[in-house]
């Protein structure tokens, strides 16, 4: 058989059948990469909303300039960015409403100046942020959130996701219905975690004139103190339990203060070291228990 | 078909399905055919525009709740089905202008009485708080069941992890309801219950905008 029959009776007939199938391939079949680099000049401001599941990842280096990377699984999804001084923007919008939660899904990996304030928003998929010094504001619906040697007023709110706080500083505040909180090794001095379902863990130092509030409806408020710690305590439940097992340490309060629990329900108040600190824990039908690393 | 017999046909029958003489009259009639087009463009734009949305019920509740919080109002009855005075009223602000108005109104009324009543006082503007914040979870509720009924896309994982956490919610709630019925002097258990009916008309909202915009 000669090469030119061949060529026009089989092959070619095979590569055009392909060009005009192409457009007809889906492009949404393989993930797309996407990378920004801005150049910020101050403490910038990040903001990105994930209206689809992913992970967002934050991390700091000594540049100053911003690198976003982003995949995205189909082109069911866009991603735009945006810079406006020092602001900025990445979203992630549907394109087309057919897609699958799959489809959807887009991941953002952040470099940013140490000093950077963020506001984070996705739906399902991990935040988590390390090293970073500014105020920063983190929503999930079904993702927990970690953060790492972070800094500054942070806000976290979900809906079922969880956080851990390892070696955070500033004033933290956390809500959820059913995600549990974990903060360990803090240098934090405002405390604010609210869950109604999940447990709450307090594992560090109190700093002298903190403030630190801590209210599960029907989990666990565990706080593991050290010896070296002063704070005034106030833990109240109204059904649950209290677990003292530090009581050696907790005298009564030393203020002048007579605290009393409500006769409907338990309360347990007193004073650690010179209760320089003001500890409340608080539980509905939860158990609230207080002791002292090892 | 003579031009006043289509604009006739039209009124009666609307743009679809044309009969075939209107499509013929269309093909011959210049004036017809352009009038023809900018209505079916109008119908197009308008089906693309975002339906009036009515005033998010947490609004009203985080007022509510708010207030109940602070001591301003209190009590609690387990009565759901009557609906106090001002409610009936609220009906009439379901326009987004309207209920913006009618918000900043209740904000600046309350902020009046909290300044110039002595607190017993404004005890008596609401003795029955919880039943109609009680009534319009439940309202909305029923609204959120009904959108993913009528949603005909699959249900994510967020999806699921918002009817998880409504029905975590709605559990709770009904403790801590069960709590302040019997014992009705019981601050924490009152404080966490309107803590909790804030959280679900936020929990509520938040699945409203997520029916709203993705499914």
């Amino acid at each position: 058989m000669k090469l030119s029959t061949v060529l026009t009776g089989r092959i070619l007939p095979v590569i055009g059948a392909g060009v005009l199938l192409w457009p007809c391939i889906p492009a949404d079949a393989a993930p797309q990469r996407v990378e920004k680099h801005f150049t910020v000049k101050g403490r910038p401001v990040v903001v990105i909303r994930n209206i689809g599941n992913g992970r967002i990842e934050v991390k700091s280096w000594k540049n100053s300039e911003i690198v976003v990377t982003g995949t995205k699984a189909s082109d069911k999804i866009a991603v735009e960015t945006e810079q406006a001084g020092d602001r900025i923007d990445v979203s992630s919008s549907v394109v087309d409403f057919s897609a699958n939660a799959k489809e959807m899904e887009a991941n953002f990996q952040l470099t940013v100046p140490e000093e950077t304030e963020l506001q984070l928003r996705t739906q399902t998929g991990l935040i988590y942020v390390e090293q970073v010094t500014g105020d920063m504001t983190l929503d999930s619906v079904a993702g927990d959130v970690h953060l790492k040697e972070v800094s500054g007023y942070i806000i976290v709110t979900t809906t079922g996701g969880s956080l851990v706080c390892t070696q955070c500083a500033g004033k933290l505040e956390f809500s959820s219905i059913s995600g549990s909180a974990q903060v360990l090794q803090p240098s934090l001095n405002n405390v604010k975690l609210r869950t109604m379902t999940g447990n709450i863990l307090f594992d560090g130092d109190f700093v002298h004139t903190g403030l630190y509030s801590m209210r599960s409806g029907k989990g666990l408020v565990e706080v593991r103190f050290s010896g070296n710690d002063s704070f005034d305590l106030n833990a109240q439940t109204a059904t649950g339990t209290v677990d003292n097992q530090a009581a050696e340490y907790l005298k009564p309060d030393s203020h002048g203060v007579k605290h009393m629990a409500s006769k409907f329900s338990k309360g347990l108040f007193g004073t650690v070291g010179m209760g320089f600190a003001k500890v409340e824990l608080s539980s509905y039908s939860g158990t609230i228990r207080i002791l002292k690393r090892d | 078909m003579q031009c006043r017999e289509l604009e006739v046909f039209f009124e009666q029958e609307g743009l679809a399905p044309l009969s075939a003489a209107a499509r013929q009259h269309l093909s011959e009639c210049h004036a017809c055919k352009h009038f023809f087009d900018d209505v079916t463009a109008i119908v197009a734009v308008a089906h693309q525009l975002p339906a009036e949305v009515d005033p998010p019920e947490h609004i009203w509740i985080s007022i509510r709740t708010e207030l109940v919080r602070e001591g301003t109002i209190r009590g609690f009855s387990s009565s759901r089905e009557t609906a106090p005075w001002w409610q009936s009223f609220a009906e009439l602000f379901r326009s987004r202008t309207w209920a913006t108005a009618a918000v900043a109104m209740v904000i600046i009324i309350v902020g009046f009485m909290l300044g110039s009543k002595p607190g017993e006082q404004v005890l008596q503007v609401q003795e029955d708080p919880y039943s109609s914040t009680v009534t319009a979870l439940s309202q909305q509720e029923h609204d959120v069941a009904n959108m993913q009924l009528a949603s005909t896309g699959e249900t994510s994982a967020v999806d699921a992890s918002l009817r998880q956490n409504l029905q975590q919610v709605n559990e709770f709630i009904a403790d801590c309801e069960r709590r302040v019925r019997e014992v009705p002097s019981d601050e924490l258990a009152r404080e966490y219950l309107t803590n909790a009916y804030r959280q679900k008309a936020e929990l509520l909202s938040a699945m409203m905008d997520r029916g709203g915009s993705l499914n």
